[in-house]
């Protein structure tokens, strides 16, 4: 109990009170179920209660606490007839959950979850799809699907995958292990077949997923659940960016920075991919310059923009 | 905190429910007997045990006591804009409103404190969820900007150096950041805001509450090239290779103007233009801007100066 806070303990009991005073009798398992407390907590709480009323607090207008056996009641609470309204930091946190839940799909439109979002929006005076909504990775709902019956089924799956960094187009199974949604995206970590070692898949570039007949053990740990991890034998390329392109230092994994006086800053990347440095240098422009890199690294925003050139000639 | 302040702040809370008229600090050092007879003492107690109640959003008003001249202070809690009317949830409703929950955290927010106004929490507990969710990040800006997206309040905010009076509409969470669409004011049309860019606290206005639009709100901008001021321009581009399906997931059918076995054709409505160049060349050889001239002058210009 020393860890909550005197707010939270404060909070429960203006909830608890009502639930139990509109309820016959709940046992006192049940209550300490649904307002997440141990028997000890419970019967320190309910003392205080018994303290509380309202002028002249003699003793008939003191909420009444009965314990009899295994339940309790609470009479003479009307003044906590109802509990406190949610604070809109608890209806921004419930009515994302909802929404990122349904927007995963596998949910019945008409289910459990949609009428609850539906309920609560409603005593909070706002239609539920219009004021909120959670992206947690645009992908197909299908292949969404089929991955996450074959993580839950220990099912292997055959994927159509664009692989951004290689830019190109490849056909492997994969054990899937776990989805993640991180940053905007949906990821899959799973072992691949054709690496033949655990592999990251973002689930929105997952072209196609068929499930297969084989079945896998999953093993006792994966990797974690990150998105970008550099191998030690991954090629560094030092840049030096302009001050508008410091936006680098928080979109992708830096090994170092050392800031500039002009502003910029020089930062190094551990670089997996050629195409992926091509697609970073030809997008920063003028506000990126190659300081150090191996060969055929340095020149790889060049070599790209000449290639993009060609379509336009 | 003690038995003896909890009690205390127990009892304020139902004497300032109860009570039909405010009430002045004198009158509650008279009647709650938790307060020390030392004046001094017990208005350091009553500041403290306010501030307490109004941090956990409950909503203590402050009028002027009814025959005082010069008006005295009063204070009560309005039952009406204290209590919860009962949604009615059934027990599968609030399960699966806890399970989402459990799943899905905003970083810093307690949706158990939500829950447990709700009826407590039921069924199944965390780790029951087969897609694991990072924590949607938070922005002390998102309470505010959700209570005025409720209530229809426009707000008044500073972004990209320029003072904002916007009617908040919506709150989106996309490509891992949250996202307030609205009707600007000062733009005199609707717009798209990060909430990570916004400078400060927003600031709810006593201005008039909005009527929302009357049809439904238009969706979250598809990509960085909508949230721009510069004058509209619809652009098309091909799309080939290995990201072309990608591409449509993304933007969506709607987008698609000409598809053929190769790739596709998609019109989008740009209003920036750096990201729009910047959303195409990300397919590098695999994309081509073919309308309007001005952006492939643009990116071919672009091109010109890194090749």
């Amino acid at each position: 109990m020393s860890a909550e806070t005197s707010a939270a303990r404060l909070q429960r009991l203006l909830a608890m009170v009502p639930w139990i005073a509109a309820h016959d009798g709940p046992t006192l398992d049940e209550v300490c179920q649904r307002f997440d407390l141990t028997r000890e907590q419970l019967a320190a709480d309910l003392e205080v209660v018994w303290l509380v009323g309202l002028p002249p607090y003699t003793p008939d207008a003191l909420i009444d606490v009965v314990q009899e056996g295994e339940r309790v009641w609470i009479h003479y609470a009307d003044v906590f007839a109802q509990p406190q309204r949610l604070t809109p930091d608890q209806a921004v946190a419930l009515l994302s959950a909802g929404a990122s839940v349904l927007a995963l799909g596998g949910a019945e439109p008409d289910g459990a979850l949609a009428r609850g979002v539906r309920k609560l929006a409603e005593v909070l005076g706002v239609d539920a799809d219009q004021v909120l909504d959670v992206d947690l990775g645009g992908s197909d709902p299908q292949v969404l699907a089929t991955l996450r019956q074959a993580v839950r089924e220990h099912r292997r799956v055959h994927l159509d995958y664009w692989s951004y960094g290689r830019d190109t187009r490849t056909e492997r199974d994969v054990d899937p292990y776990v989805i993640h949604a991180e940053g905007g995206a949906l990821y899959l970590l799973a072992h691949c077949h054709r690496a033949g070692g655990e592999r990251r898949f973002r689930v929105d570039r997952i072209n196609r997923a068929e499930l297969l007949e084989e079945t896998f053990e999953p093993p006792a740990e994966h990797g974690p659940t990150v998105v970008f991890q550099a191998d030690d034998d991954d090629p560094r390329v030092t840049l030096r960016l302009a001050p508008e392109a410091r936006w680098v230092l928080d979109a992708y994994p830096v090994e170092a920075h050392r800031d500039l006086p002009d502003g910029g800053v020089e930062v190094t990347l551990a670089i997996g991919e050629e195409q992926w440095l091509a697609r970073l240098l030809v997008n920063l422009g003028p506000a990126a310059e190659v300081v150090d890199a191996p060969e055929p690294l340095a020149t790889a925003g060049q070599r790209a923009a000449r290639r993009v050139l060609a379509r336009y000639r | 905190m003690s038995v003896a302040k909890l009690e205390r702040l127990l009892n304020l809370t139902a004497l300032l429910l109860d009570t039909p008229r405010p009430l002045s600090a004198e009158q509650i050092r008279e009647q709650l007997a938790a307060y020390a007879e030392d004046r001094a003492a017990f208005r350091r107690t009553f500041e403290r045990d306010k501030d307490e109640l109004r941090q956990m959003g409950i909503p203590l008003v402050v009028e002027p006591v009814p025959g005082t001249d010069p008006p005295v202070d009063g204070y009560r809690i309005p039952r009406e804009e204290y209590a919860l009317r009962d949604p009615g949830l059934e027990a599968d409703e609030l399960a699966a409103l806890h399970l989402a929950a459990s799943a899905v955290q905003v970083e810093g927010v307690s949706a158990t404190a939500g829950l447990l106004k709700l009826g407590g929490l039921v069924g199944s507990q965390t780790g029951s969820f087969d897609v694991h969710v990072a924590p949607l990040p938070a922005d002390a800006n998102l309470p505010r900007l959700f209570a005025a997206v409720s209530a229809r309040r426009p707000v008044r905010f500073r972004y990209r150096d320029a003072d904002r009076t916007v009617d908040p509409y919506r709150l989106e969470f996309q490509r891992g950041r949250w996202y307030l669409s609205g009707y600007d004011h000062s733009r005199a049309d609707e717009r798209n805001f990060r909430l990570d860019r916004i400078e400060g606290d927003v600031e709810v206005t006593d201005l008039p509450p909005f009527e929302p639009p009357s049809t439904a709100v238009p969706g979250q901008a598809r990509g960085a090239w909508e949230l721009g001021a510069e004058p509209p321009v619809r652009a098309r581009v091909r799309i080939e290779g290995p990201g072309a399906r990608w591409a449509v997931q993304h933007l969506g059918p709607d987008a698609v103007v000409d598809e053929d076995d190769d790739g596709v054709v998609v019109e989008l409505p740009v209003t920036n233009r750096a990201a729009f160049r910047s959303f195409v060349l990300s397919f590098l050889e695999h994309a081509e801007v073919l309308e309007p001239p001005e952006l492939r002058a643009d990116v071919v210009a672009w091109l010109e100066a890194l090749a």
